[in-house]
């Protein structure tokens, strides 16, 4: 891009100008790369924020193994079923947050059938590639009697890591869980190698 | 002939309807004995529990899978319908129970699977978890001391077992008699049963 610029420069003659107009170039970009930057981090710690995820247990009223929305508005995360009301845990009660790596099968029951029908075990040649991995959250929180409780959502592979970082950045502790979800994403790969 | 014949169909009626009649009375002592032994709150009390979360042990095991069954140990339980109430740790209301249960879970053994593996080859990449259950009185008594497994084989995702094992513990605590612990227990004082039989 300065190339251009400077070959155009070039032409027009103006060869005296050449280093000043690479500064002056530089300066602006990365101007605008500034301006571009601190409103986007001004946004994250605010703005409402939400991923596709599959509830796996552990939140009240919520059906396992259910698709929907998990978010996170005023300080509060929330998953909602598809026309159904949120379910929601306060931030502030969560106590530790875990991050794993789980691989699973796709495609549910029809494929199944469809690969149980396979003839000549052509089903398990599909198996071999009908997987997807998945990034598993671990929340643990407290009600207001202060029973602990648990609960598990899957997310899409990267985005787990997305929502640790959103709720890190809205106060929930991290010393303890950021640790062992290290040790434990490690671990969950080392066993999916075996 | 003419007369033999409705005869004999009557006679298979009558002896039909004599098993039939012998048969209902059978099955009615046996629900009533059922009951009797499912009905806890014939001994006046029942027993509540708090469920403790689970601890790993030695072992490396995904927090996921320790939730999971701490998760799945209280809907199972609650569905025994055994206790009167079930609680979570750390639950304050607990401590304002007279007859309290706790439930410890230690792992003692687990084997990761692959649901890859496990839909390739059929026969391997089982997920496999051996969980240590005691069920503990508030000054320290075993009340019931279980070796439980759970595994995933065939189909399901490798957090099913987390779900195998629960049903396993909760079809073992719905087995031993816990109201007739809790009766000889009130009555002697005394450590009275360790029921630590391995499943």
């Amino acid at each position: 891009m300065y190339r251009l610029f400077v070959l155009r420069n070039d032409k027009s003659g103006c060869s005296g100008g050449r280093p000043l107009i690479s500064l002056w170039a530089l300066v602006l970009c990365s101007g605008i790369g500034a301006l571009a930057q601190s409103p986007a981090a001004q946004l994250n710690a605010n703005a409402p924020f939400s991923v596709r995820a599959t509830h796996v247990l552990g939140l009240p009223n919520t059906k396992n193994n259910s698709n929907g929305t998990l978010s996170i508005q005023n300080n509060a995360l929330r998953f909602q079923k598809h026309g159904n009301p949120d379910a929601q845990v306060n931030i502030a009660s969560v106590r530790a947050l875990f991050l794993g790596e789980e691989s699973k099968q796709v495609g549910g029951l029809p494929v199944k059938l469809g690969k149980a029908a396979a003839p000549y075990g052509g089903g398990r040649v599909v198996s071999l590639f009908a997987h997807k991995k998945y990034d598993t959250l671990t929340l643990e929180y407290v009600d207001s009697d202060g029973g602990v409780h648990g609960a598990i959502f899957e997310v899409t592979k990267g985005q787990g890591e997305v929502v640790r970082n959103e709720l890190v950045a809205r106060g929930v502790s991290s010393s303890f869980g950021e640790d062992q979800a290290t040790k434990q994403s490690t671990s969950e790969v080392t066993h999916a190698n075996k | 002939m003419r007369t033999s014949k409705p005869n004999s169909w009557t006679f298979c009626l009558a002896a039909f309807v004599t098993i039939a009649v012998a048969l209902s009375g059978r099955l009615a002592g046996q629900t009533a004995a059922v009951k009797s032994f499912d009905g806890s709150s014939a001994f006046g009390t029942q027993w509540s529990v708090q469920v403790e979360r689970i601890d790993p042990g030695q072992l490396d095991l995904a927090h996921s899978f320790q939730v999971a069954i701490y998760e799945n140990f209280l809907d199972e339980l609650n569905k025994t319908k055994r206790f009167k109430y079930v609680f979570r740790e750390g639950d304050s209301r607990a401590s304002e129970i007279p007859d309290l249960l706790i439930l410890k879970t230690m792992v003692v053994k687990y084997t990761p699977g692959s649901e890859t593996q496990r839909a390739v080859t059929t026969v391997s990449g089982a997920t496999k978890l051996a969980v240590r259950s005691q069920l503990v009185t508030r000054d320290g008594r075993i009340v019931l001391e279980r070796t439980v497994n759970g595994n995933v084989r065939f189909f399901g995702s490798n957090l099913r077992v987390t779900h195998n094992l629960a049903r396993n513990i909760a079809k073992a605590i719905k087995q031993s008699n816990v109201a007739m612990v809790r009766a000889s227990y009130r009555d002697t004082q005394q450590p009275t049963l360790n029921a630590g039989g391995t499943q």
